[in-house]
């Protein structure tokens, strides 16, 4: 019974607190420890498969993707690599910025703050197949709070995290954009240049191949 | 017998797999599915059997096929049967617009008749020289005299008659001519005669020496007044457009830069050369398609001319600009212009509203018009401009209508590029209308809802393609498609598949769903990726009251407006059905709640 307790504590109670009172929730999320590393990933998962059911279950009447053209690895990679690169722009900038916050707690925060799209999305996909299309417009209400709530908690999160003020998270968060756009420009120069390597050296072997 | 038909299967399989039969799904994909035209007779310019250099335009009217030939310049009609019926190569003015012309222009008929008048002067002089010659001949009997005489006399009255009444000036001239050369050939036979006849004068008596008849030259060609060409026939030259109504037969004559109006025995009624409006102030009125309404208003595309379609009255004065193609320009281009000068917009490259390539009237007065897509967008290819100027066509079906939806852009030069490039549009009943690319040779057939139903054609060089498609229309259930190098008429009729749809659609316009539904379901035997048809059951359902079925249908044809409605009314139903424990459910929820909490907190206490 207690650890029922505990875990809807942690997974519901906690991140509600947070989003309701971001000041008051992040400083116990990082003096007091309270944010765990696990509910972060298990709301990345969820969110992840929130991102798969919607594809192939939302409403037929709103849903303008092609079932033939599922993937659901691609789905997985999509948020996992949208989220690692965040966290990882976030954190060189903020580092040169005299952020506080550390790697984990930004890959916390952001994992926390993927809390709403999951509380409201789960519930609105299901909703969503009760609706007509004239009611559809309730459904695109719904998730549109659920994502204005997710920037906000992140807002707040990388702000208090951090200890910025309401300017400096604005750019730190432009900064983390533009890092987003060159770390995603150097890895495609990489796997092109990696690729030109790998086929050179084939060649090479197969030329060594032929002249023996 | 069977091994007969395996071979040859072996030889007409890869030609059926080579026929294009396709269409495009909800989601833009190319699926399989069943051609709805098929090759029936092909007639060109050798059945004709008259030249049919570059035909540009064709129109069906009645029960006769019009063609216009902009090589040969005429305007040839087909009957039924594929045979010619006539050719056309020079119109002559019909008396209304003779006395038309009369009324309007100064001192025209009294030109003329100052002309006819000089040109019989000129007969008679060359009936007395001629007369004076004979008398002078020595040696005729005076009976052959007379004969010559009178054969003369004879001819010089029947050339006067035919002048007298003669309207065509070239006509006029050619009488001149002839009466010229007749009595000069009735003098060499006067001559002759007198040859024969000569009696060998006395060698002594040389005092009796007389100067021998000379033959009179042909009196002078009085000189045409040039003020009469307009009295001529009228010729084509480089026609484009045609439009037959029963107003009269419209061309727009490109190279003359005018549109001719022609009754039905094609005379002349009325010629359109001067547009007023300023456009044209320094633009020639350059005509390429021409289409009219019920009341003989003119809707005409110039080349040149971006403004939209003119508009010109029956009597052709100019009226307005109707269906105008609107530019968009993107949110870059407008923050580049906002700092420009003027004088570095003048140098950018133009933003012209793309030209439309052809237009067609529907019975209810509607333009259906074709154009080319613009850089940006293609969305307005076809469109459907009602009698206000405003393009209407429903755009409801999966996609836009407007050709082929998937095309390669700019990739290489091995496959053809770009979006389609639509040159004609025809209707058929129902609302069902097809256009032709000639980009890639393909029709495309829509319904009025704007569902491409079927996809036809390919390009080549066969009996059954066509290379080069200008135009096309319907003739009854068949559709003809004028080929402009090969200078064929194909002609195509519905195959099985496209006959059911047609039907079957036939059936929805006039709301017997039923009817409808099962012809869909035919065509679903015929070609099961056919959504359009799925949709069509679903709407029976739909009206049937069984709003389950409906949904499923409608899932499959992926009618979402529908499928909602449907939605909507099962919906209901189950809640009406349950609408008890509904209402149970609501009352116990919060009664139990609040019991519990009391018990609990009695407990407590």
């Amino acid at each position: 019974m207690n650890k029922v307790k505990s875990i809807l504590n942690d997974y519901l109670s906690f991140p509600r607190y947070i989003m309701m009172h971001p000041f008051d929730g992040y400083d116990e999320f990082k003096t007091e420890k309270k944010g765990k590393l696990s509910v972060a990933l298990v709301f990345i998962g969820l969110f992840a498969l929130l991102r798969i059911l919607t594809y192939q279950y939302e409403s037929f009447l709103i849903n303008e993707r092609n079932p033939m053209l599922i993937n659901n690895l691609q789905e997985l990679f999509v948020v996992a690599l949208l989220i690692s690169l965040f966290v990882t722009a976030n954190w060189s900038v903020t580092t040169l910025m005299e952020g506080k916050g550390k790697y984990k707690e930004i890959l916390m925060v952001t994992g926390y703050s993927l809390f709403p799209i999951i509380l409201i999305g789960y519930p609105a996909l299901f909703i969503s197949n009760l609706l007509t299309l004239e009611e559809m417009a309730f459904y695109t209400l719904a998730v549109g709070i659920a994502y204005f709530l997710t920037a906000w908690m992140l807002f707040m999160g990388i702000l208090n995290i951090h200890q910025y003020g309401l300017f400096k998270t604005v750019g730190a968060f432009l900064l983390t954009v533009v890092s987003m756009m060159v770390m995603m420009f150097l890895g495609l120069l990489f796997f092109d240049v990696i690729q030109q390597i790998i086929a050179f050296i084939s060649a090479i072997i197969e030329e060594l191949g032929l002249r023996r | 017998m069977k091994l007969f038909t395996y071979i040859a299967l072996l030889f007409t399989l890869p030609i059926n797999f080579s026929i294009i039969r396709y269409n495009y799904s909800y989601f833009g994909d190319v699926i399989h599915s069943a051609p709805g035209l098929s090759y029936a007779q092909t007639f060109s310019e050798r059945t004709l059997g008259t030249p049919l250099v570059s035909p540009e335009d064709l129109v069906v009217y009645e029960d006769f096929i019009y063609i216009i030939s902009s090589g040969s310049n005429k305007l040839v009609v087909v009957n039924d049967n594929f045979n010619l019926e006539h050719s056309v190569t020079h119109f002559p003015l019909s008396d209304a617009y003779r006395d038309r012309l009369f009324e309007t222009t100064p001192l025209l008929q009294e030109t003329l008749v100052d002309y006819r008048i000089a040109t019989i002067i000129a007969i008679n002089e060359a009936r007395a020289n001629a007369i004076a010659t004979i008398q002078a001949l020595p040696f005729l009997e005076t009976e052959q005299r007379a004969a010559f005489n009178t054969d003369i006399e004879q001819l010089n009255n029947t050339f006067i008659a035919t002048i007298q009444n003669n309207m065509l000036p070239s006509d006029i001239r050619a009488i001149q001519q002839q009466a010229n050369t007749t009595y000069s050939t009735i003098l060499d036979q006067a001559f002759d005669l007198n040859e024969e006849q000569t009696v060998e004068p006395d060698p002594e008596d040389e005092t009796e020496t007389e100067d021998p008849v000379v033959k009179p030259a042909p009196v002078a060609l009085v000189t045409q007044p040039e003020s009469l060409a307009v009295l001529e026939h009228r010729r084509l030259n480089a026609p484009m457009g045609l439009d037959v109504k029963n107003t009269g037969i419209y061309i727009a004559d490109t190279g003359n830069r005018r549109i001719l109006k022609a009754n039905h025995n094609f005379e002349i009624v009325d010629v359109f050369s001067q547009i007023n409006d300023i456009t044209f102030d320094n633009l020639e009125f350059a005509p390429l398609k021409i289409t009219t309404d019920t009341t003989g208003r003119m809707y005409v595309i110039a080349r040149d001319v971006f403004e939209g379609i003119i508009e010109l009255d029956t009597d052709g004065s100019f009226n307005r600009y109707t269906g105008v193609n609107p530019i968009r320009l993107s949110p870059v281009d407008i923050f580049n212009r906002f700092w420009m000068t003027d004088a570095q917009i003048d140098r950018l490259p133009k933003f012209l509203p793309t030209s439309y390539t052809n237009v067609t009237m529907s019975p209810e007065n509607f333009i259906y018009a074709t154009s080319l897509a613009s850089s940006n967008n293609s969305d307005n290819m076809i469109q459907l401009i009602n009698p206000k100027g405003i393009d209407v066509l429903v755009r409801n079906g999966y996609h836009t209508p407007k050709g082929d939806i998937q095309f390669i852009e700019g990739m290489n030069n091995f496959v053809i590029q770009g979006p389609s490039r639509l040159v004609d549009i025809a209707l058929y009943r129902d609302g069902i209308y097809t256009v032709l690319d000639s980009r890639r040779s393909r029709l495309f057939t829509y319904d009025s809802e704007g569902n491409l139903l079927y996809i036809n054609g390919e390009a080549g060089q066969q009996l059954d393609k066509f290379s080069n498609g200008v135009a096309l229309g319907y003739f009854g259930d068949n559709l003809l498609v004028l080929d402009r190098e090969l200078r064929t008429v194909i002609v195509y009729e519905h195959t099985e598949f496209g006959q059911k749809v047609n039907q079957a659609i036939y059936h929805h316009e006039r709301g017997e769903f039923e009817l409808a539904a099962m012809l869909w379901e035919e065509v679903l035997v015929l070609n099961t990726n056919y959504e359009v048809a799925y949709s069509g059951i679903g709407k029976f359902h739909l009206r049937n009251g069984d709003y389950q079925k409906a949904m499923e249908y409608f899932q499959y044809g992926y009618d979402k407006y529908y499928y909602s409605r449907a939605y909507k009314s099962y919906r209901n139903e189950i809640i009406k059905d349950n609408f008890g424990y509904i209402f149970l459910a609501i009352l116990a929820i919060p009664a139990i709640t609040i019991t519990l909490k009391q018990i609990k907190k009695r407990k407590d206490r």
